[in-house]
């Protein structure tokens, strides 16, 4: 556009100004010859609870007359019945009130919502203003359109330090980990839904959820105590409000898929494949080149495929003053995008309150039934290592008939992931009740007493139908069998809690004391039966029509906690905040000796920005925090501190052979464990600019994990079988920030914000059980004084070129250090210099911890259109890129990528070795040539919405009508070649090793909701 | 406002008065450790759980063989699976492999925890006779000093773990000198409280001659030849004699039938009975069946994990037995492409109903036969078979008896002659001095003759039964240039052979790593 289109713009713009001015100033003059009389009139200006607010201006609209109150929030002042006053007050809502009488009393607003906004804190609630600790908020709007329909995963990249992983597997829970490892366990937080700790949560239909805070430091959490070590998550569901009834209903059905690999076809797999034979029938190891399969099959096309979700809601809500209902339905199907693998979940909801006096009660009761058809296997691994020369289905093989490897044509124990579904058919149903009642009675407007009850049962019911057939060479010709199994998990809670609140003046005092009793409970059954009913080849899925021989088994398992715990807030005038908690409590999982742990906190915050003397009217708020707290966590099996014997092993004698039973302790067991603690400092500031657009909120945290309970690895030499043992171990410290910038504002009819974290955590081993100094991993190294994650790998050199680098590569005394190694093969660093490569070649060669993780989002509302765009990432990192490590150059025939272009003498590749069959030189797992650079940042969600016109709605009598778009990971910027950079850790030792994991998805989704 | 009161303590104390005592939680599930270990029968149980361990892929039942037959030079393998190959023939990159190296190294502890466990508590029960007390501990010392005796044979220095272990325990490593005591002192041990037979229901415990046989070869094994003949004279020469024979026919060492016989010394005893399931400790019908013939059988038909050198084809025909025929150990041990012609009597040459030339890529390669179902006349293998696998045989006793007196007399004498030709007489050859093919006068005359002379006949009649490796080390041919050269003209596996490295296996590196008492074996 050329620029004096700019100024023609411009000058209408003016224009249009003037005249909008003009109006304004002759409506101010028809209000102003409106008005007669004069009064005096004077009143208390007082802030949400109830303060006197001293020097707020109280200005006549429309005038320059105005005063401001007094210490006493008290003002006088004379203007005409029927004029208008504007109250203002750093940091509140500008209001503004019509004289009507000699009396005008005004409570001020806070000027944000966010500022006023009511943080749940445990057992209980407090202003977000308020918080003396380190706590998130998931605003749950931006969660509503999300294509994931887990908690974790719909929470990601929303909150600075929250980290979630997840895998796009159907019905697999996300995981999250809060403000680092601190655990070597079990990193998920504690999860409280309505006020009852509970372990589920993930499972949670989104629409249900009215809010989500998370407690990140030990202040915040200590009231949680014993299982707050990894930070509790709180969430409240959606309660009726009083009106008539209000429906919503809401539908999204969204496109899923996976990405995939680049592998070669069945020409480009002969002829490398060929290539790597050569290459070994030189080396004597083979006499010929296979004979290869006639098949021609893309393994991805027959595993992979679109799986399409349908999320449908329903709620009705609504009450009177006394009593109110929220009562919700819910429907997913996902189809799932890997084959055989699929998830369908009803939800049902009823949220119910009422009170009668002093008297309240409360109820949320939730019942959710899934069905999952699971995946048998990692089949990522198999899309690699299957040749594209084997067919999916093989009449050769009976029965079953399907393809797999053969010694002569396709030598690879690679498993048909197709077979593996369909002969290993594995369906998993739940059946889910989790609901609590409370009663309470308030005292004097101060005192409230409150009984809550919770319990959950889950019943899982799973089902697994072995056919016949194999999918593997080699594989045994097992029988076919039908697995029953039947798991109940009921949990019990009792809670009683005593809650004292009053305001003495400037003084605000809060207390709690409350006990609480939790007990839980589990039943395992199986049983297995050989050879099912086939008729017309269809197997009968019943115990029953089976013939074959019937095993079974089960077992119980039971853990009771009871705790007793504390809270007093004390506020100040609103500037100063102090906070002290203590939490004790006692685990059955713990022997007697170490049963019974303390968990005390202290918080103190100074709003400077209520200070007198502070004056810089740029910043609207500005308050510092510091606190210091305990927490525990014992979240252990049931009875890991008891020896016990294994009664399983037979052994046979005599003749004829006679079956006798043996009797030994297969598991070591530490009896003398205790309670984990972890040791938080959280410093904080919270700032608001410029009349709250912008916010900020910065925390600085140093967290020492003591006395770890982990599976920590015992030698094999101790003999030790069926895990490792729980033990009281190690020592971590996170030393972290996290950064929240927040900018909310108006562009003519555009509103927007936006809304960054960033986080940065340094890990350090500071012990390790058992007096170790290291702990080694296939592929890591955690020693004291290091972070977790460390690389620990052979260090590769690139690849030696001729027989003279060979030759010439030797250590100082002139050993030659890789003698056998040929030209195209592999230079490993001789790190210790002695002349051959060993296991003391080892080196740490990079760090799976990333260095930074960032957040951003971004929101818009333009008219009827809304926008939703976020996006993630973590930073300075390296990940093991199992799929390449897979591939591994030929060595086992599995199929590798289309980029392949290895060294031959020709082609005098410096980083891809020469292909070589049934030679691991150049192939093998622990060398640096799988890691790569693992930062990305992925634009993980964008959410176009456009909601119906207030005046078209009420003519089709609805309250809100919106229709949506949202695309997931659609774009990410990476340097990572696998397929998917963010993917779930498998254990804390072996972070960023991408096995290979199963990806996200990708996806596209139609939402549509409307109320009425 | 009197109600309400009432009404806030009513709720407001329920848990409060919750005793202490309801987090004590008994685990209803099964025995603790703290209730067991109380009586004879207890004690009975953990060493039948020692017993349990044989039935462990890395003990008995899997790939052992692959590594004991693989590094020896009558077997090789030619596996799909690219690392297991390389550890059957001395390339080892990963230390910590897991189908190999890891397994056998932990299942073979988790054997010796359990006898551990059952020494431990032997002398605090009371036993209804001191006989009953003798045998337990007798049979768990002979299962401690049998799975020390192969971690010996595999890695030479290992931790020495006598006692009920404990998680924080770093055992420190102890060299063959100690290891190989320790094995003497259990074996003896064992051989004093050991009966001489078991009959009926308690057919294939360890026997004192099980013992002594194993003691013999711990000695022999240090070159200690006059222990050695003190340990084996009681089976060849003194009362054990009346237990142990040489079976008329070779091939019922490795069938199904006629399991438990005079030859055998011992054998673990496997067994069909739950059809189904995998080594799972865990589970009270786990396999009780081995894998060793999966593991072996042909391309196509099995794992093909390991199997044999031509060498032996050529070493079994060179001589002819008495009535001029070859060698019927050919037949049985293994399969080859020649086998139809060379025995027109057989009435059966096929592999598994198959004839060589149906798979092309047979070609020369050997498959071992010992042991598989075909000799319980199956034509296939279903992943597990019972047959029981004969540890010791009292021809492997015999020969070695006449090594040991060869190497006490500085040449063979009338006993040591006797003890050979009576193993190449079952197999209906001739006496040494008949031989058709060697010059018996000459090699019954010599020292150096005899000793070279019985590497070969041991090398046929117990080929790939796991004890050429053993056999290999005693000898002495690893230790030099001239052996290992001798070694590659039948096993060309001894082209990757490192003097002074690949006679001991890497320790695994896990091991290594999270045991500051343990150093990695040199130069690896």
């Amino acid at each position: 556009m050329p620029a004096n289109e700019y100024v023609s713009i411009g000058k209408k713009a003016i224009a249009r100004c003037k005249g909008l001015l003009l109006v304004l100033i002759s409506m101010s003059v028809i209000q102003l010859t409106a008005l007669a009389q004069t009064l005096q009139v004077s009143g208390t200006v007082r802030d949400g609870k109830g303060h006197p607010v001293e020097g707020a201006s109280v200005i006549v609209k429309g005038t320059t007359s105005g005063t401001s109150t007094d210490a006493n929030g008290r003002f006088t002042l004379s203007t005409a019945r029927g004029s208008i006053l504007v109250f203002s007050y750093t940091g509140f809502e500008t209001q503004e009130k019509k004289v009507q009488g000699a009396a005008v009393d005004l409570v001020l607003r806070d000027s944000d919502a966010s500022m006023g906004e009511v943080v749940v804190v445990g057992y209980g609630t407090t202003r977000k203003k308020d918080l003396t600790g380190a706590i998130s908020v998931v605003r749950t709007e931006n969660i509503a359109n999300r294509v994931s329909t887990d908690l974790a995963g719909a929470i990601k990249g929303l909150a600075a330090g929250v980290k979630v992983t997840s895998t796009g597997q159907a019905g697999e829970s996300s995981s999250i980990t809060i403000r680092g490892i601190g655990n070597l366990t079990n990193n998920n937080p504690l999860f409280v839904v309505d006020g009852f700790p509970t372990g589920g949560g993930m499972d949670l239909n989104l629409q249900d959820i009215e809010s989500i805070q998370i407690l990140k430091d030990a202040s915040s959490a200590a009231i949680y105590g014993s299982r707050a070590a990894n930070g509790v998550v709180i969430i409240t569901t959606k309660k009726g409000k009083e009106g008539p009834m209000k429906v919503d209903a809401n539908s999204q059905v969204s496109v899923n898929w996976l990405p995939r690999y680049k592998l070669l076809n069945r020409d480009q797999y002969i002829h490398f494949d060929d290539m790597a034979y050569d290459e070994a029938i030189k080396a004597g190891i083979v006499t010929h080149r296979q004979n290869h399969y006639p098949g021609n099959t893309d393994w991805q096309d027959a595993v992979l495929k679109q799986g399409i979700k349908q999320n449908y809601n329903l709620s009705l809500s609504g009450g009177s003053r006394t009593g109110q209902y929220f009562v919700s339905l819910n429907k997913l199907s996902d189809g799932g995008t890997v084959y055989g693998t699929s998830f369908d979940r009803y939800m049902f909801r009823v949220n119910t309150a009422g009170e009668k006096g002093a008297f309240s009660y409360g109820e949320n009761l939730y019942f959710l039934s899934t069905r999952q058809d699971g995946m048998t296997g990692n089949p990522f691994a198999d899309l690699i290592s299957m040749p594209p020369t084997v067919r999916v289905h093989d009449p050769l093989h009976q029965p079953g008939g399907y393809g797999f490897g053969n010694p002569d044509s396709a030598n690879t124990y690679a498993l048909n992931p197709v077979a593996q579904q369909d002969i290993m058919g594995v369906v998993n149903k739940s059946n889910t009740i989790r609901g609590n009642v409370f009663a309470q009675v308030r005292l004097f407007n101060a005192l409230t007493a409150k009984l809550n009850f919770g319990y959950t049962a889950d019943f899982e019911n799973d089902n697994t139908l072995r056919k016949r057939g194999n999918w593997t060479m080699g594989q045994a010709n097992d029988d076919d069998y039908i697995t029953k199994s039947m798991n109940k998990h009921q949990t019990l809670l009792v809670e009683n809690t005593y809650n004292f609140k009053k305001s003495f003046g400037r003084h605000d005092i809060e207390a709690l004391a409350g006990a609480s009793y939790q007990k839980d409970n589990t039943e395992d059954v199986w049983t297995t039966r050989l050879n099912p009913l086939v008729i017309n080849g269809q197997y009968y899925n019943s115990l029953n029509s089976a013939t074959g021989a019937q095993t079974g088994g089960g077992q119980y398992g039971e853990a009771r906690l009871l705790s007793w715990f504390g809270r007093i807030s004390y506020t100040y005038d609103d500037k100063y905040l102090l906070t002290g908690t203590i939490r004790r409590d006692g685990s059955s999982r713990l022997p007697e000796s170490g049963r019974w742990g303390n968990f005390p906190s202290i918080a103190g915050a100074w709003r400077i920005s209520k200070e007198s003397f502070f004056d810089v009217p740029f910043i609207s708020d500005l308050k510092i925090r510091a606190n210091y707290g305990v927490l525990g966590n014992a979240n252990i099996g049931y009875w890991d501190y008891i020896p016990v014997m294994n009664t399983s092993p037979r052994a046979v004698f005599g003749s004829p052979e006679t079956v006798v039973i043996g009797t030994t302790q297969s598991q070591l067991v530490n009896t003398n464990i205790t309670w984990e603690k972890k040791i938080q400092q959280n410093y904080g500031v919270d700032a608001a600019f410029l009349n709250n657009k912008l916010t900020f909120t910065g925390e600085y945290f140093i967290a020492k994990s003591k006395d770890l309970l982990v599976a920590l690895p015992i030698l094999a030499s101790t003999g030790n079988n069926g895990g490792n043992p729980i033990v009281n171990a190690a020592s971590l410290q996170n030393k972290g920030i996290e950064l929240t910038l927040g900018w909310k504002d108006k562009l003519g009819d555009v509103s927007y914000g936006v809304s960054a974290n960033f986080t940065s955590i340094r890990n350090k081993v500071l012990d390790l059980g058992y007096g170790k100094v290291t702990n080694y991993t296939f592929l890591t190294k955690a020693g004291i004084g290091q972070s977790l994650g460390s690389f620990y790998l052979y260090k590769t050199l690139g690849i030696f070129q001729t027989q003279a680098e060979v030759d010439n590569y030797k250590n100082k005394n002139g050993t030659v250090i890789q003698p056998n190694a040929k030209p195209g093969d592999i230079k490993y660093d001789d790190y210790n210099g002695d002349g051959q490569i060993s296991s003391d070649d080892r080196q740490i060669v990079g760090s799976g911890w990333a260095k930074y993780e960032a957040g951003l989002s971004l929101t818009a509302q333009w008219k009827g259109f809304d926008l939703l765009v976020q996006g993630y990432g973590r930073f300075g990192y390296k990940i093991w890129n199992g799929a390449r490590a897979t591939a591994g150059d030929f060595a086992n025939n599995n199929n590798t990528f289309s980029n392949i272009s290895p060294w031959t003498e020709q082609n005098h590749s410096n980083t891809q070795p020469r292909l070589i069959f049934g030679d691991t030189r150049n192939s093998r797992g622990d060398q640096d040539r799988w890691l790569e650079n693992g930062s990305f940042f992925r634009i993980g969600e964008i959410a176009l919405g456009y909601n119906l016109p207030q005046h078209i709605c009420d003519k089709l009598r609805m309250r809100n009508l919106r229709a949506g778009i949202t695309a997931t990971n659609l774009i990410t910027f990476t340097g990572y070649s696998g397929l998917d950079p963010d993917f779930k850790d498998t254990g804390i030792f072996t972070l960023a090793v991408d096995g290979p994991s199963y990806p996200n998805p990708r996806s596209v989704l139609f939402s549509l909701s409307f109320g009425f | 406002m009197k109600h309400t009161i009432i009404l806030t303590l009513l709720i407001g104390l329920t848990v409060f008065p919750a005793c202490k005592k309801v987090l004590d939680v008994p685990n209803p599930n099964t025995f603790t450790a703290a209730e067991f270990w109380k009586t004879e029968a207890d004690l009975q149980q953990g060493l039948t759980a020692a017993y349990n361990a044989f039935y462990k892929q890395g003990t008995w039942t899997r790939n052992i063989y692959t590594l004991m037959d693989g590094n020896g030079d009558d077997g090789t393998s030619l596996a799909g699976w690219t690392e297991l190959q390389e550890w059957a023939k001395f390339k080892y990159t990963n230390y910590d492999f897991f189908e190999m190296g890891y397994k056998i190294w932990s299942d073979h502890y988790k054997a010796i925890f359990r006898a551990n466990q059952v020494l431990d508590h032997v002398d605090k029960v009371t036993f209804s006779s001191d006989e009953n007390k003798r045998r337990i501990t007798g049979q768990a010392k002979f299962l401690r000093g049998l799975y020390y005796f192969y971690l010996e044979i595999l890695w030479e220095n290992i931790p020495l773990v006598l006692k009920t272990s404990q998680p924080s325990d770093a055992p420190k490593q102890s060299g063959p000198a100690e290891v190989w005591a320790q094995i003497e002192s259990d074996l003896k041990d064992a051989a004093d409280n050991l009966p001489d037979q078991w009959t009926g229901v308690d057919k294939g415990r360890a026997t004192k001659g099980a013992a002594l046989a194993y003691l013999g070869k711990a000695y022999m094994q240090q070159k200690k030849w006059q222990q050695a003949k003190d340990a084996l004279s009681w089976l060849v020469e003194g009362d054990g004699r009346q237990y142990y024979d040489l079976i008329p026919n070779y091939g019922d060492n490795f069938t199904n039938a006629n399991e438990n016989n005079k030859e055998s010394v011992f054998e673990i005893q496997f067994s069909e009975v739950y059809a189904t399931g995998y080594d799972d400790d865990f589970s009270s019908t786990s396999n009780l069946g081995t894998q060793h013939a999966m593991n072996a059988s042909p391309k196509g038909l099995g794992w093909n994990n390991i199997q044999a050198r031509r060498w032996l084809i050529d070493y079994f025909k060179r001589e002819k037995t008495i009535d001029g025929k070859n060698d019927i150990r050919l037949f049985t041990s293994i399969w080859y492409d020649a086998r139809k012609n060379d025995f027109p009597d057989q009435p059966d040459s096929l592999v598994y109903g198959r004839s060589w030339t149906e798979d092309p890529t047979w070609g020369s390669q050997v498959f071992i036969r010992k042991y598989t179902s075909k000799l319980n006349g199956r034509d296939l293998e279903f992943y597990w078979n019972d047959i029981n696998y004969r540890l010791i045989r009292y021809a492997d006793v015999l020969l070695c008896y006449a090594e040991i007196l060869n190497e006490l007399n500085h040449g063979p004498n009338a006993l040591a002659i006797q003890c050979l030709d009576r193993v190449r007489q079952r197999a209906n050859l001739p006496l040494l001095i008949n031989s058709t093919y060697y010059n018996g006068a000459a090699i019954e005359g010599d020292y150096t003759a005899f000793g070279k002379h019985l590497q070969i006949e041991r090398g046929l009649e117990l080929c790939l039964e796991c004890v050429r490796w053993i056999d290999l080390k005693r000898w002495g041919l690893l230790d030099n240039q001239t052996g290992i050269d001798e070694l590659k003209t039948r096993d060309p596996d001894f082209n990757n052979f490192v003097l002074n490295k690949s006679y001991r296996l890497p320790l695994p590196q896990s091991e290594v790593d999270n045991n500051p008492n343990l150093t990695q074996n040199t130069p690896y």
